[in-house]
């Protein structure tokens, strides 16, 4: 299960169970959870459970689970049992069985046998398109609009001078979306990246897109649409046919209106809003599978076109040495602004970067809100397929290095208090001194200048205004 | 600074189990499917399998599934359908073939996957002549092996992400630095699935005996679903690769077997307790006249295995080496009296059991007892 399906998940699991069994009417939607939401294990349950007669009695899962396997399996059942696939029922006194979701059954059935009149794979249209567009101008369509929106975010501190330019491609909606899920700050009219926003662009596509989709989800009742008309769109899109046209005329008004936005997402294309058909692009198409999505370098994307056939490989562009220099083979100008986020860039040529990983660069990315982790994965997963053959992908010293110049960063820890100063005498420092620290909220002290700094005063304060009617009642007898 | 410590890494462990490559090798010798028309015809058994193969692809968004057919006399491709398309196809999602229609209401991959090997399966047994189902009455199981195998190894240099060939330990640092790490990363797990209904396979012992040492090589199980007749050498072929071997006691419910016992795939075997073959005959065919025997004769050079001793000119069959089987025969066997002066062996020689060499893989020994 990659990252971007367990925010997903994390998102799902918190749906009521009403929303579910709504859910679970649609065999594609039902496909679509089985495949990439799941953990594996809990996948061979549901499937050794689909054709079972009856239900399945725990103790017989338990038997069938290996001892050592334990933890694998709780996980498996907590997330079937949070997601309402399976129910746990009482038979008789004894004996617990697990019985699956009746719809969830019928429609993941119906979805493997391919029966039934659901028409949720998406409907081809009569008519072939008269405008037929290739699996390349999609692509290059979606490649575009996904970046125009990466560029409108990173405008505010990548240093290019036409960054603005580039990323002005972006229509109010998407705008709306990016400031809803805190990526990005408008301060007098121009947008600022947050530290949120940060994060956003180190992860990889597949991850963004869920990303977006997620607070386009969140933000849906405010725009009076339905959860599960979107959910299952976006489960449809993600099992739709990569350069097919589909109809929209099966599509709900929700889901209709939906496209609109998920087109100035890149993730459709319509060649107009009155059209009648659409295409889903590679950004959806794979929505619900871990092979990359588009991949932004501009070179790369016709290999992007045959990776089936190329598997993982021919993606990457970043060669990093154990001298920490780093070359990327890119003219993207995206690219580049990412990696000057944490990167000292020394020279360009036509198709690469080359700079340093030094410290001022890397604490200056930590000061943005960038994390060693997200730098040190955005190497890996981007790295060339020459440095794919190591493992660890990275150097591990550059690696290490990286951690301990964050590490660094945090060398001082800052705890909120109050400073204690000017105490009479000795004596009264020295009770003072011993009393906070046996309720131990003394932080720090200094014996010579007789200071002492507590993170709490109520106590003190009590027990000294205490002493002080003690004191003066002592003075009165 | 004592928080610091650079052998604290975490590295971001990649917790996607690989995806996983299943090879069906369907049995589809027509005159053991005649013996099973009654309880389980191919026409009911297919369907099946589809759902079953479907569900495998549904297991893993980056599952892929090849379908061989083990024929009369030659093993056939069912899916990938050869040379149709050069990209060599089976990732979900992105393979277009025209030729399919689009039906709303099922999973264009599956669609593919279906209408290629139902269309195969057809062509194949369309051209089905008399003379050929006269010819002979067994399948060429060890040629699909083979083919399953040579399709498996092509398709893990596929998945690898760089050429496999430099891929030696010239990295010497990141060997040392992170032990984690070092846990091999995997690209694909194969497994192969045979439907077996024809008996007596004996005529292919060597072929097949080739077939699954290099299976038990690479660790690729070979999975047995045994429909009908009963061969050793299958058993056999589960036993040394840890594969599973059923033979359902109802054919009806064939579907939930197929789920149940040969969905898991490598990662998910790990967790569970997977049915195996009770008790495995471990007896070898011979090499001169392809029979199953309890006893035979062995070779002393090549271990080839032969069922009587007289051979021609006493010279054995596959290695040409001299071989008097005649005089194992009539004299009792030479036996070297044991040197006193050596002290306790662990294993000391045995007088009834020669063992073969130290080049067999563990567990493949045939015995010759029964």
């Amino acid at each position: 299960m990659s990252a971007s399906a367990s925010q997903a998940l994390a998102y799902l699991e918190e749906l009521p169970l009403t929303v579910h069994k709504k859910l679970y009417q649609q065999p594609s939607t039902v496909l679509a959870i089985f495949r990439c939401m799941l953990p594996h294990l809990a996948k061979t349950i549901v499937m050794a459970m689909l054709y079972m007669t009856g239900p399945l009695p725990i103790a017989d899962l338990d038997a069938w689970v290996r001892e050592d396997a334990r933890s694998e399996k709780d996980k498996a059942v907590s997330n079937l049992e949070s997601l309402h696939i399976i129910n746990l029922e009482q038979e008789s006194p004894k004996q617990y069985t697990y019985r699956l979701n009746a719809g969830f059954a019928r429609s993941l059935r119906q979805a493997l046998t391919g029966g039934g009149s659901h028409a949720s794979f998406g409907v081809p249209p009569s008519q072939p398109d008269p405008e037929r567009v290739d699996l390349a101008f999609l692509d290059e369509y979606a490649r575009k609009r996904w970046e125009t929106i990466l560029y409108y975010m990173v405008a505010s501190t990548s240093g290019l001078a036409n960054a603005e330019s580039l990323g002005s491609g972006v229509n109010d909606g998407t705008k709306t979306l990016l400031r809803n899920g805190e990526f990005v700050r408008v301060i007098h009219g121009k947008a600022h990246i947050t530290e949120k926003g940060f994060s956003f662009v180190l992860q990889e596509v597949n991850s963004q897109v869920w990303s977006l989709l997620l607070i386009y989800l969140k933000h849906a009742e405010q725009l009076q649409m339905s959860e599960v008309d979107i959910l299952s769109f976006i489960f449809m899109l993600g099992s739709l046919e990569l350069g097919q046209d589909y109809s929209t005329e099966t599509l709900s008004p929700t889901q209709q209106k939906m496209l609109e936005d998920l087109s100035a997402l890149g993730i459709v294309y319509c060649s107009s809003k009155s059209s009648t058909r659409f295409y889903p692009t590679r950004l959806a198409t794979t929505l619900t599978s871990e092979a990359g999505a588009l991949s932004t370098v501009e070179p790369v994307i016709a290999n992007a076109l045959d990776a089936p056939s190329q598997g993982s490989s021919g993606k990457g562009y970043i060669i990093v040495e154990t001298n920490y220099r780093l070359y990327a083979y890119t003219s993207s100008h995206l690219q580049i602004a990412v990696l000057n986020l944490f990167v000292k860039l020394t020279s360009r040529f036509p198709n690469l970067v080359a700079g340093k990983l030094t410290k001022e660069s890397v604490r200056r990315a930590n000061g943005l809100g960038i994390s060693a982790s997200q730098i040190i994965d955005y190497l890996a997963t981007h790295a060339h397929p020459q440095m794919q053959k190591n493992n660890p992908v990275l150097p591990p010293t550059v690696m290490d290095q990286i951690r301990l110049w964050e590490y660094e960063g945090e060398r001082i820890q800052t705890t909120d208090g109050y400073l204690m100063k000017d105490f009479r005498d000795e004596i009264e420092y020295n009770e003072i001194r011993a009393y906070t620290e046996s309720l131990g909220i003394l932080v720090w002290r200094n014996d010579h200048k007789r200071f002492l700094f507590l993170d709490r005063l109520e106590q003190v304060k009590l027990y000294m205004e205490n002493k002080k009617n003690r004191g003066r009642s002592q003075a009165s007898k | 600074m004592n928080a610091i410590d650079g052998t604290d890494r975490q590295i971001k462990k990649d917790t996607t189990p690989p995806p996983s490559l299943l090879t069906v090798v369907l049995d589809t010798n027509p005159h053991a499917w005649a013996e099973l028309s009654d309880t389980l015809p191919i026409s009911a058994f297919l369907p099946n399998l589809l759902v079953f193969i479907n569900a495998h692809l549904a297991s893993g968004t980056e599952n892929e599934v090849a379908v061989i057919a083990s024929h009369l006399n030659r093993a056939e491709w069912l899916y990938p359908t050869p040379h149709v398309t050069s990209s060599p196809p089976g990732t979900n999602g992105s393979i277009a073939t025209a030729s399919v229609p689009g039906n709303p209401n099922k999973y264009r991959q599956f669609a593919l996957v279906e209408a290629s090997i139902i269309s195969n399966i057809t062509r194949l047994l369309d051209s089905l002549s008399e003379s050929a189902v006269a010819s002979t009455t067994s399948t060429l199981i060890g040629g699909a092996l083979s083919l399953a195998l040579s399709y498996i190894a092509k398709s893990e240099i596929r998945h690898s992400p760089v050429d496999l060939t430099s891929n030696g330990s010239d990295n010497p640092l990141s060997a040392l630095a992170d032990t984690e790490a070092q846990s091999q990363r995997l690209s694909l797990t194969s497994r192969i699935l045979v439907v077996s209904v024809s008996g007596d396979l004996a005529n292919q012992y060597i072929p097949v005996m080739n077939a699954i040492f290099a299976a038990q090589r690479k660790r690729i199980p070979i999975d047995v679903l045994k429909l009908a007749g009963d061969t050793v050498l299958l058993q056999q072929a589960c036993d040394a690769t840890n594969g599973v071997y059923i033979k359902p006691e109802h054919p009806g419910g064939i579907l939930q077997y197929l789920m149940m016992g040969f969905l898991p795939d490598q990662t998910a075997r790990k967790w569970l307790n997977m049915p195996g073959a009770e008790a495995v005959d471990f007896r070898a065919a011979c090499f001169c006249h392809r029979k199953v025997v309890d006893m035979g004769y062995v070779c002393s050079v090549c271990l080839s295995i032969f069922c009587e001793p007289n051979l021609p000119d006493n010279l054995c069959l596959t290695c040409g080496s001299y071989l008097s089987l005649a005089a194992a025969q009539t004299g009792p066997p030479a036996l070297i009296p044991r040197k006193r002066k050596k002290k306790k062996k662990v294993g000391g020689t045995g007088t009834d059991s020669v063992t073969p060499g130290g080049n067999t893989p563990a567990g493949s020994g045939t015995p010759m007892h029964a």
